[in-house]
């Protein structure tokens, strides 16, 4: 479903280890970044079903700072997004949740972000190969894929939600 | 133009005597609106970054940050160099590349995914394992590529290409379902037969699990990975001889879907279930997951102190919860 691409199929570019554990929660991380045009302040990310499973081992949680942060799913800094989330002093908790009872796909992660006095969230599914679903952003209801840089102007559309 | 059958394809390519991966680059073509080269130089810079991975992990006999992977991509080769393998040096060549590039995407390095990182072995495995024993330049690899996403595309809109969706058949079969159509058409196969060969290399994979150890990308993914090579060429090498899968390869991938969605949440990378719950598994699991709840401890600690410093002065803090 949603693939349109032989750039989905093939890629992305990304460090490992999972492509919807890893490269696909770069892609909500950094959803959240587009959105509010830099890194946020503080979040709270919710993780369902799967990635709350396995977050750990596929580094699900420095995936999805390291999108909140800015970077590419290639980016090597990713491996040590804690660090680069701590010197910015980006405040950030997990939260571990079953399935989501939003959206049916056991790769969900809510991230609810401040920046100033700004406050967004948005819920992204990744559903295989690196490629994320965009399903909310505040109470609007979306339905898009990031899967490349270029489809990150589809984030941009919504900056005023 | 949108193909979503490998009934379409065939179609297309008779019609348009085409090869998949010329359908493949139309398909972009007509549905980006980008120029054939844009697009033929953009699969070039994946396949040069799938180069270097393999190029890295044969030399890197580091472990992976969790110990249990790391260092079997340099025994491989080093086998081989001895100069007495079983399986030739075709075979063996994919699988040390195909495990160089696994061992890499384990410990966070950098990677294509094809169609997944968790899959992202298979198609290195088999390409720069072509390149090196054949007359198959990198240009003719970026073509195959295109018959390999061609392949997948077909795979994953009609069914699914990942663990957590489908178990394991949707990553490490997918991935060397397209690989065993992708060699056919290098190996200048008609499209029928790489489409053939495409549906006997998924048929053997079938109903496979996703039960990673401990969660982590690692065991038993690797070495499915090296395996996938040895089916795809074996699937290649009955389609070549105009063996045909009695099952068209659409309702190969049909079935797919049907398994993947009957399959256990346990058996689907939730690490709950198969090996990943042996006793050696959740051995693995405790070890690994005991050291990190310590770290998050002593994080959240260091963050209360420099909270409560009159400076205001906020650190990250990670707070993980313990399910259990």
């Amino acid at each position: 479903m949603g693939y349109n691409s032989c750039f989905d199929i093939i890629g992305p570019i990304m460090v490992g280890p999972s492509s919807s554990h890893t490269a696909g929660a770069v892609w909500i991380g950094r959803a959240v970044f587009e959105l509010l045009g830099e890194a946020p302040d503080r979040v709270e990310i919710t993780l369902y079903d799967s990635f709350a499973e396995t977050y750990q081992g596929h580094g699900t949680d420095k995936a999805l700072l390291g999108g909140l942060l800015g970077f590419d799913t290639e980016d090597v800094r990713i491996k040590h997004a804690y660090d680069h989330a701590e010197e910015i002093n980006l405040i950030h908790t997990f939260i571990l949740e079953e399935s989501c009872p939003e959206f049916n796909h056991p790769n969900v992660a809510i991230i609810k972000a401040e920046k100033g006095n700004k406050i967004l969230e948005v819920g992204g599914a990744s559903v295989g190969g690196g490629l994320s679903q965009i399903f909310r952003i505040n109470n609007i209801k979306v339905e898009f894929t990031i899967s490349t840089n270029e489809d990150l102007k589809k984030v941009v559309k919504y900056k005023n939600a | 133009m949108d193909i979503q059958s490998t009934r379409d394809l065939l179609d297309y390519c008779q019609r348009e005597n085409k090869s998949i991966a010329e359908a493949m680059i139309d398909q972009e073509h007509f549905k980006s609106g980008k120029p054939k080269q844009e697009i033929f130089d953009m699969m070039k810079e994946r396949l040069e970054k799938m180069q270097r991975a393999v190029n890295e992990g044969l030399e890197d006999a580091s472990e992976a940050p969790s110990g249990i992977s790391g260092g079997d991509a340099v025994k491989m080769r080093a086998y081989i160099d001895a100069g007495d393998v079983l399986s030739g040096s075709i075979i063996s060549d994919a699988m040390a590349c195909s495990m160089a590039t696994s061992e890499s995407n384990a410990r966070m390095g950098v990677i294509v995914a094809t169609p997944t990182a968790g899959a992202a072995g298979i198609l290195p495995g088999v390409l720069f394992s072509l390149h090196k024993n054949t007359d198959l330049d990198l240009d003719k690899l970026v073509m195959g590529l295109f018959t390999a996403s061609m392949l997948g595309y077909i795979i994953a809109n009609r069914s699914f290409i990942s663990g957590a969706a489908g178990g394991c058949q949707a990553e490490v079969g997918s991935a060397t379902a397209m690989a065993a159509g992708t060699i056919v058409e290098l190996k200048g196969g008609s499209p029928q037969q790489a489409v053939h060969a495409t549906a006997m290399a998924m048929k053997s994979l079938l109903g496979l699990v996703c039960d990673p150890v401990a969660g982590l990308v690692e065991v038993p993914c690797i070495k499915r990975n090296v395996i996938g090579t040895s089916i795809a060429f074996s699937a290649a090498d009955m389609a070549l001889a105009s063996i045909e899968s009695r099952i068209p390869c659409d309702e190969v991938i049909d079935t797919m879907y049907d398994i993947g969605k009957n399959m256990p949440r346990a058996l689907r990378e939730t690490a709950l279930g198969g090996l990943a719950i042996t006793p050696t598994g959740k051995q693995v699991k405790e070890r690994l997951f005991s050291k990190t709840k310590l770290v998050k401890q002593l994080k959240g600690e260091n963050s209360d102190e420099s909270q409560n410093n009159d400076n205001g002065i906020k650190t990250a803090s990670g707070v993980i919860p313990d399910r259990e």
